[in-house]
């Protein structure tokens, strides 16, 4: 089966007017208008199946919303290619796009002035979305965002998190096969999260949909995807399993020892010490993995230990090394 | 595509209704200059007995039925559309499965025309009285006409001003290239006076130009002014004018949405 999103050499090269401050470079801005470009999105492949959550990763400006952008049609690229369902995004095909969401940022698909119970009306004739499949989606969608409470307010009173939601909610009611979220718990408290998350776990299982998410909240990526993509300055870094990712790129473990009399011991002979503010009464040591064994033994028959863990290091780490190398 | 319109509309209505104070500022706006030709025209032809052989009832006749076709084929979508190209909220509307502008831009516009429809009745009643004009040259037939004429004026003073706004693909600037137009109106159009007092020579190039057919043009017909060879080459005009706007919105709004960056959100 051909892949639901195939991205092939994919470059969005941005122009962007150039100028220094002050009455003097305004003047000769006018006439001779210098053009900088910035090259946000350089030859990225990868494809993705149907069915698939992938984390797509990336510091600001690493060129991930452009390159969602790019394939939910927004924008044309300026090379390459990428095909989504088998259509070319950027075509902007109706049935193209009656079968794909993006949910991008906190003003979309609601109408500002008017409560978002009138836009997702709106948004059910413009996707022709049956009355009874509407209703079904929506229970689905209440239970999950608890939105009733939401739907009477115009939407410019309700709060970040609540915009979100509703924000979410609108771009599923179409039951869309392909889910381009750009940060889709921002502005969540913790169990709006998790909510979220859960719900968009289900709705990967049960209906089957491809979602490509990025997020600055690790959590999201650990708990909901399997497959991560990291770019990094418009070129793509890594793509693979999120759990070789630290073998890959970090090939180290956490060891973690309680001690009897912590500042009597020195561990720097056992490895590169490294603070944990989450637990200040546990010494930690970075050490490679292929040493683990050996120098867990050693710390075992050298030293008075009462607890000791041994973990990956935390994926923020990781992927802050993938970057910098 | 009936519940899609009737969605939207329902929108829009109650979008405009939170800005009616709004509305009502940006009416009495619109309604000024054409009450200063109306009262001006009238003193100077009451004064002279008439200019070019326009009696201050044929000024009264002109300009109280300019108001309402004014009214009826005028548009916002430049206001209304053109900030969401250059700050990037179109994005939401141009990936829904429905042109944003030939049906949420286009309803929006509806919605506006009827809530300054309705806030422009009272006026013109006391516009009536205070001026009491002689109507009596007005038929059913030239308002049956003049209807069709008004729908397809106000269509294609849509496109034509909804391809300057897609113009905010490539430049930030689209506002000056608008009030370019505004003044071709105002010189074209019979809006400033009717277009028989102007030179001959704009007269004969308005004759070829989409502008008189948002103004001067309907009110010529409601006031059964035209011979029927007028009203078909009339009407010709208007089928072929709406077919260049249409190409030509649609040639800017392809070659545009190619260029859009998407900024912002």
């Amino acid at each position: 089966m051909s892949p639901t999103i195939s991205v092939e050499q994919l470059s969005k090269t941005y122009q962007v007017p150039e100028r220094e401050g002050g009455f003097g470079a305004a003047v000769r801005g006018f006439f001779n208008r210098k053009y900088k470009d910035v090259k946000a999105v350089q030859e990225v492949t990868f494809s993705i199946a149907q069915g698939e959550i992938v984390g797509f990763l990336g510091p600001n400006g690493a060129g991930k919303t452009t390159t969602l952008k790019m394939l939910s049609g927004l924008l044309h690229p300026t090379g390459g290619s990428a095909t989504v369902l088998g259509y070319t995004p950027w075509e902007l095909k109706p049935d193209y796009l009656r079968s794909m969401t993006l949910v991008m940022g906190q003003r979309n698909r609601l109408s500002w002035d008017i409560p978002a119970a009138d836009s997702f009306l709106l948004n059910q004739a413009i996707y022709r979305i049956p009355e009874d499949e509407y209703k079904q989606t929506y229970k689905e969608l209440d239970e999950l965002l608890e939105l009733d409470p939401l739907m009477k307010k115009p939407v410019r009173n309700l709060s970040l998190g609540e915009r979100m939601k509703c924000e979410i909610a609108a771009g599923l009611l179409h039951r869309p096969k392909v889910l381009f979220l750009d940060e889709p718990t921002i502005g969540l408290d913790i169990t709006g999260q998790v909510r979220i998350r859960e719900f968009l776990r289900e709705y990967n299982k049960r209906s089957g949909a491809t979602i490509l998410l990025t997020s600055h909240y690790m959590a999201d990526v650990t708990a909901l995807c399997e497959r991560i993509i990291i770019i990094h300055q418009g070129r793509l870094k890594y793509d693979g399993g999120i759990t070789d990712l630290s073998r890959k790129i970090a090939p180290f473990k956490l060891i973690g020892v309680r001690l009897s009399d912590a500042d009597s011991h020195d561990l720097s002979a056992y490895g590169t010490q490294v603070r944990n503010d989450e637990d200040a009464d546990k010494k930690y040591i970075q050490v490679k993995a292929e040493d683990v064994t050996r120098i867990t033994s050693r710390l075992l028959a050298d030293l008075p230990i009462h607890d000791i863990t041994i973990t990956d290091p935390p994926i923020e780490d990781v992927i802050e090394q993938a970057f910098n190398s | 595509m009936f519940l899609i319109i009737k969605r939207l509309w329902q929108v829009n209505w109650a979008e405009q209704w939170q800005y009616r104070a709004n509305l009502l500022m940006y009416l009495l706006y619109w309604l000024v200059s054409p009450i200063i030709y109306l009262a001006v025209w009238t003193s100077i032809a009451n004064a002279k007995g008439s200019v070019n052989g326009f009696t201050a009832n044929d000024f009264i006749q002109y300009y109280m039925v300019l108001l309402i076709c004014d009214q009826f084929t005028s548009n916002i979508v430049i206001h209304t559309f053109g900030y969401k190209i250059q700050d990037g909220s179109l994005s939401g509307e141009l990936i829904r499965p429905i042109h944003p502008m030939l049906t949420n831009g286009l309803v929006n516009n509806i919605a506006f025309k009827a809530l300054t429809i309705m806030g422009l009745t009272p006026i013109w009643i006391i516009l009536f009285f205070l001026y009491n004009p002689d109507f009596s040259s007005i038929s059913m037939t030239g308002i049956l006409l003049a209807l069709p004429a008004m729908g397809m004026a106000f269509l294609i003073g849509y496109l034509l001003s909804a391809a300057i706004t897609s113009l905010a693909f490539w430049t930030t600037r689209i506002y000056s290239i608008h009030e370019f137009y505004f003044a071709m109106i105002l010189l074209f159009s019979g809006q400033f006076v009717p277009l028989t007092l102007m030179p001959k020579f704009i007269q004969e190039i308005a004759q070829f130009l989409p502008f008189q057919l948002l103004i001067y043009y309907p009110i010529q017909l409601i006031l059964g002014k035209l011979s029927t060879e007028q009203i078909v080459q009339g009407f010709a005009m208007a089928f072929i004018w709406l077919g260049i706007s249409a190409l030509l919105f649609n040639w800017v709004w392809r070659n545009g949405v190619k260029r859009y960056s998407a900024v912002g959100a």
